[in-house]
């Protein structure tokens, strides 16, 4: 995607940004908590790993032992929060890092598998549209009125990453026990580098540091939700080396998404047509066919896998005779799909009802953007 | 991607938002439409029109729902992207020539499943396919016409394995083996045997397609000669652009691993267009790969020229230009094809040409 040409928020760059990224950045296991040395300009390379490391923003530093209790102060302060972001007005960095730092104190504590209870709305992918999720949130009702479930995917593509994630977080925060935010294969290191939320904090703040913050943050992020032990939510898609829920609530989560392993494939693989278990053609990650959702139904007793992570333009789609569904919620995706969103609500009587919607209308602007005729060679 | 089922119609109290949305979002289409054409951004003053401001233009729009053209007063900008099933169909009419392009969403379900089993049957489709866009540059005097679609384009894609995997295929593949030893002891029902660590997809995941267009003729009037420029002298003075569309044919995230896009855009002059049809292919940390195809008309000579050109190199190759121009974000070039073309070796070209 060309972010340069249809970004209508595009600037030129200040010249105090961070350093040259280190490509080969190591993946550890997120439990190194060493303090980040701010604003360091040296380019020296083993101190850009350094930088990079995760635990470097240090917003995992000093974490509480018990959870976040809300208190009159906290509370006046995330509703200044939230309603400062809900026009689309991105936080300053050191109200980022005491968000980020909430909210370590918040989602430390949430388990593998975050259980859930009914009445709950699903929600897939929004990628960083902020407008279509306030649209979400006027279709499916405002939180905390209504229970909120989130797949993951909130960064990336679109021109909002920073206003989504922080406005989703700071709702986490605010209502812990009505929306629950889980991890997508978006929310890591590796993946923001290369599809738009770095360059969004780069452009945004001018340095990287929000990016370290949020990224340390994701790794807080539970992977996988249950609806009253019926329905199994999660990113991506089954692994071979999960038969049992249980098994998701041993796995080590808080660490960068890696690439191989029970974790990453919770958060990358693929419903397939094709039965049994299959490797993508691109040579790495799991398909799973039919066979193999009606199985971790069965043994699970579950009536339902819901997941995100693929485009689907009618908004969400049955696969496995209506053993998977897939949800996706970021209208007319990378503003070009002419796409529908969609959610869904599940009542206290487990029925499901999608609720499909089209992009925000925003008064007084077009809806989608114009490129001015260009001399192209 | 799996079969899409027909989705059920939509639930009872949701229609009345979606009506009025859409309403209103085709007002706003409209009105973007109406709006004065904004002054160009482009820095360098444009040079003045050839012809006599007396002379009456010569072209012809042939679609009264876009905007205005500043030029003759009538419109020929083409319209926004729609966000619903809103179709726009502008063309423009010079001498013989007409040159058309259709903009619409993405393929639903129901276009998904016909090009799925029988269209392009044995191929994984694209995640977005914009399959019913083309751009069209068409002679009725001679017959012929040439077109740029996405069917076409993907009937182009070898359905045999591309060879390419992605960055950690070989760790990933290999840590798989590993616990199938390690699991030996101890079999499960759904354990992954060393049978199943077979690719088993056999088309090219990447996308690849060497698409140069497509003749209405049964065979082509292209006459190969490598020879043949284009004029880059008169395609760099600034005439009127009076016509131009800029669209996808198709685009694939390669399930977050680097992307393939097609895109295809138009600028037509007073005596001369311009056609690129850019597939563009960036495998992270493996691979770029740039396939261009320019089409040039010359409207009075009725020549067309036609120039295709292959760039490939290594993802870390290219990085490493970027890196020496101490950029901030250098991976940010890597989603930009015109840096990545200027910074790619080329490996092909070859340039063919009509003289009608």
């Amino acid at each position: 995607m060309d972010m340069e040409i249809d970004d209508p928020m595009h600037g030129s760059d200040e010249d105090q940004l961070s350093p040259t990224l280190d490509e080969d950045m190591n993946s550890d296991d997120g439990k190194n908590n060493t303090k980040a040395r701010s604003n360091d300009e040296d380019t020296d390379e083993e101190l850009e790993d350094f930088n990079f490391k995760p635990g470097s923003s240090g917003i995992a530093d000093h974490k509480s032992s018990k959870p976040l209790k809300l208190t009159n102060t906290n509370i006046n302060q995330l509703d200044q929060w939230i309603e400062h972001l809900s026009k689309c007005e991105p936080l300053s960095e050191d109200d980022v890092a005491r968000l980020c730092k909430m909210a370590v104190d918040v989602l430390q504590f949430e388990e593998n598998v975050k259980p859930i209870n009914v009445p709950v709305t699903i929600c897939g992918d929004v990628h960083g549209q902020f407008h279509d999720l306030l649209e979400l949130f006027k279709i499916g009702g405002p939180c905390p009125d209504t229970n909120y479930l989130f797949m993951g995917d909130y960064v990336d593509r679109g021109y909002y990453s920073v206003e989504t994630v922080s406005y989703l977080v700071a709702m986490k925060v605010r209502y812990p026990h009505r929306i629950t935010i889980l991890r997508g294969n978006h929310e890591s290191r590796q993946i923001t580098q290369v599809y738009g939320f770095y360059d969004e904090c780069l452009r945004k703040y001018g340095s990287a540091n929000v990016w370290k913050m949020f990224t340390d943050l994701f790794d807080y992020f539970p992977v996988t939700a249950l609806v009253d032990n019926k329905i199994f939510c999660l990113h991506g898609g089954l692994s071979p080396m999960i038969e049992t829920i249980d098994q998701v609530r041993d796995l080590n989560r808080i660490q960068e998404v890696p690439h191989e392993g029970p974790m990453c494939d919770l958060l990358w693989s693929d419903p397939d047509d094709r039965g049994g278990w299959g490797i993508s053609p691109r040579g790495a990650g799991f398909t799973f066919g039919q066979d193999i959702s009606e199985q971790f139904n069965h043994t699970n007793d579950l009536s339902l896998i819901a997941r995100a992570h693929q485009l689907v333009m009618e908004g969400y789609s049955w696969s496995h005779q209506q053993n998977v569904v897939t949800i996706f919620s970021a209208p007319n995706y990378c503003y070009r799909c002419g796409n529908q969103a969609a959610i869904m609500e599940v009542d206290e009587n487990h029925n499901r009802q999608f609720l499909q919607y089209d992009p925000s209308v925003r008064p007084g602007e077009p809806t989608v953007t114009r490129k001015t005729p260009d001399y192209f060679l | 991607m799996s079969k899409r089922n027909t989705p059920p119609l939509r639930s009872s109290g949701i229609n009345t938002i979606q009506i009025n949305a859409a309403r209103e979002m085709h007002a706003q289409t409209v009105r973007a439409r109406r709006m004065p054409m904004p002054t160009s951004g482009i820095t360098t003053p444009s040079v003045q029109p050839t012809a006599a401001p007396a002379t009456p233009p010569r072209h012809i729009c042939n679609n009264p729902n876009n905007p205005q053209c500043l030029h003759c007063g009538s419109v020929i900008i083409p319209s926004p992207r729609a966000t619903l099933p809103l179709e726009d169909n502008p063309s423009i009419s010079i001498n013989d020539w007409t040159i058309s392009s259709r903009k619409k969403p993405i393929l639903n379900s129901q276009e998904l499943d016909i090009w799925e089993n029988e269209k392009l049957k044995g191929l994984t489709l694209p995640e977005m396919i914009f399959g019913n866009n083309y751009i069209r540059i068409e002679n009725s005097k001679q017959h012929w016409s040439i077109e740029f679609n996405a069917l076409d384009a993907l009937k182009e894609v070898q359905l045999q394995d591309s060879g390419i995997r992605v960055a950690y295929s070989n760790d990933w593949i290999n840590s798989k083996k590993r616990q199938n030893s390690t699991n030996g002891a101890q079999r499960f029902t759904n354990d992954v045997n060393d049978d199943s660590l077979n690719i088993i997809h056999k088309y090219d995941w990447t996308y690849t397609t060497r698409y140069k267009g497509t003749e209405s003729s049964p065979e082509s009037k292209f006459r190969l000669d490598n020879d043949q420029k284009l004029p880059l002298d008169k395609l760099a003075v600034h005439d009127k652009i009076l016509f131009y569309d800029d669209m996808i044919l198709f685009e694939d995230e390669l399930a977050d691993n680097g992307i393939s896009i097609l895109n295809v855009k138009i600028r037509v002059m007073n005596e001369r267009l311009l056609l690129l049809s850019r597939f563009f292919l960036r495998v992270d940390d493996v691979l770029v790969r740039v396939y261009d195809t320019r089409i040039y008309v010359e409207f009075d000579e009725n020549v067309v020229i036609r120039e295709s050109k292959e760039f490939e190199g290594k993802y870390q190759d290219v990085l490493a230009k970027h890196r020496l121009s101490q950029s901030h974000d250098p991976k940010a070039a890597l989603r930009d094809s015109n840096w990545v073309a200027q910074n790619t070796p080329m490996i092909k070209r070859q340039c063919e040409i009509i003289q009608f």
